[in-house]
């Protein structure tokens, strides 16, 4: 239990600051993408090297992925988004499915066990948070510049597609860092709503961080908390991962209401 | 010999409709989709209904939403598109993990089992097929318009807004049919992949539909082919297939994006537009 926790904290600090920048950028659908395509690498890495191959599997996955996407530059962007998700998670679900009863690894994959999380999967997902942050803080303003002023930040000696390339593979750190303990379901989640909801609440960078970070860490504790006392207490089986998912959604739901914050012209958009 | 029949249908489908998803770049909103439509079917099946109609609503829930709130001041779509999405899914699985010995298997709803569609099955995806090709095909106009110049469209007196939720409404009507045959990811392989490969050949949009239609019905008919060939999961290898299309169009074409830049360059309209005045 006190693992598990130790866990979603530890994502909440990598995924608070990360999913300001996905927003900022629109980069949902990576992050999306990228949970799916993480998928034939775990496969694989479990085939050849067990346990410990997954992690590396994944790695060389994620990383492909983010190559992939400026490869495929001449396809509508979104377009080559769908395409290297789905053959990619294709590849995967082709390898399991040769082995009989593989819809038990599929929902693992899912869901992930963070309630089983080990010891050595938690300094996993901390050392890949530090290059995480670490990166970050050295791009970050760099990212905003290109954000907000692609032209302006060219101009300025900035590569673009350099940038664009350095946090995909920052979201796929992530990804790789999170997902065979909390499951795709969750990390997307994770890489999406805390910053939207954030928005709601402030217009500027650090504070959206800031927001962003406490509201995964709020509703990582209360989710866990829930899932655990529905499961032994009323004996109703609530999925942790889904539980924390629902209430950062709802989170989002309940500042909705609150006016509109930022003037026009400054928006993180 | 009925899940052939199905494929080809399938195939059909993905590629009618997924012209209009990569032409306006509406990819991520299908994903979405996909995925949110699986808390209707779950609490659907929960409730005794048909689980056709419970993704449907479910469906409109979302495209409504994604509609009003990415109207908001600081949200895009991109985001809100994605917290619904990871919500509606989260709520879905939330839902299937409630009930004991749950007929409706979560990595089926995934990956997909084309094996076991029924007749009535294969008679929805006829009828859809039909009513999407007519809706496309009254719609033709207009949504030309609307998808190349909205305000122009407005001005002229288009209902852009009654034209695009029809087309999403028909979007959402593919994907709830689609997704219970071949999966969630690979219905958006099925509306993407084929559509993105005719997109290479031609800029023609009356030779766009009939190549990325032919392209997905070969998609869903090789790719059952090798999977019953090779034993692997059918919804893998169709979308492998839409891929391998994709991957030759991309290298045959290649020499055609090179021909045609230069001669593009020496268009009279390049040429006006190029000169103002």
């Amino acid at each position: 239990m006190l693992r598990a926790l130790t866990e979603l904290l530890l994502l909440a600090a990598i995924c608070g600051p990360v999913s300001v920048f996905v927003f900022a950028r629109r980069l949902s659908f990576v992050a999306d993408a990228l949970t799916h395509t993480v998928f034939p690498g775990v496969v694989i890495g479990f085939l050849f090297g067990g346990a410990s191959g997954v992690f590396l599997g994944a790695l060389a996955a994620g990383l492909l992925t983010a190559i992939g996407l400026t490869l495929l530059d001449r396809l509508p962007s979104d377009a080559a988004t769908a395409v290297l998700l789905t053959s990619m998670f294709a590849v995967g679900v082709a390898l399991v499915s040769r082995r009989t009863s593989y819809t038990s690894d599929l929902t693992a994959f899912l869901f992930g066990r963070i309630l089983t999380v080990t010891m050595s999967q938690i300094v996993e997902t901390a050392v890949l948070g530090v290059i995480v942050l670490a990166s970050l803080a050295i791009g970050g303003r760099a990212f905003l510049f290109r954000t907000f002023d692609p032209a302006g930040a060219a101009a300025a000696g900035y590569r673009v597609a350099r940038l664009d390339l350095w946090l995909n593979v920052i979201v796929a750190l992530v990804v790789v860092a999170a997902v065979r303990a909390v499951g795709t379901v969750l990390v997307v989640a994770l890489l999406v709503v805390p910053a939207a909801a954030a928005r709601l609440v402030t217009a500027r960078v650090i504070p959206m961080i800031v927001v962003a970070t406490a509201l995964t860490a709020g509703a990582g504790y209360l989710g866990l908390w829930l899932s655990w006392t529905a499961s032994v207490d009323h004996g109703m089986r609530v999925t942790s991962a889904s539980a924390v998912v629902l209430l950062l959604v709802a989170a989002y739901l309940v500042l909705l209401p609150l006016p509109s914050k930022g003037r026009r012209r400054d928006l993180v958009a | 010999m009925i899940w052939w029949l199905e494929a080809v249908l399938v195939g059909a489908l993905g590629g009618l409709v997924g012209v209009q998803v990569v032409l306006r770049r509406l990819s991520f909103f299908t994903m979405a989709l996909t995925h949110a439509t699986f808390p209707g079917v779950v609490a659907a099946a929960i409730l005794g209904l048909n689980i056709y109609l419970g993704g449907a609503a479910a469906g409109l829930i979302v495209a409504g939403a994604v509609a009003v709130l990415s109207r908001r001041r600081g949200q895009n779509t991109a985001a809100v598109t994605g917290v619904l999405l990871s919500g509606g899914f989260a709520l879905g699985v939330g839902l299937v993990a409630t009930q004991d010995g749950f007929g409706i298997d979560l990595s089926e709803f995934l990956v997909g089992s084309i094996l076991t569609v029924t007749g009535r099955d294969v008679a929805t995806t006829a009828v859809v097929l039909a009513l999407s090709a007519m809706v496309l095909t009254v719609l033709a106009r207009p949504l030309l318009f609307t998808g190349f110049d909205p305000a122009a469209a407005r001005a002229a007196g288009v209902n852009a807004r009654a034209v695009d939720l029809t087309l999403l409404v028909t979007i959402e009507l593919v994907v709830v049919t689609i997704v219970p045959a071949v999966g969630t990811v690979q219905a958006l392989a099925l509306l993407v992949a084929p559509a993105a490969a005719a997109r290479l050949w031609t800029d023609r949009l009356a030779l766009l539909t009939p190549l990325s239609m032919g392209f997905g019905v070969v998609s869903g008919a090789a790719g059952l082919a090798v999977s019953t060939r090779w034993n692997i999961a059918a919804g893998a290898a169709i979308t492998l297939s839409a891929t391998a299309i994709l991957l030759v169009s991309l290298a045959a074409t290649r020499t055609r994006a090179v021909r045609a830049a230069p001669s593009r360059q020496g268009s009279p309209v390049r040429q006006a537009a190029a000169s103002p005045g």
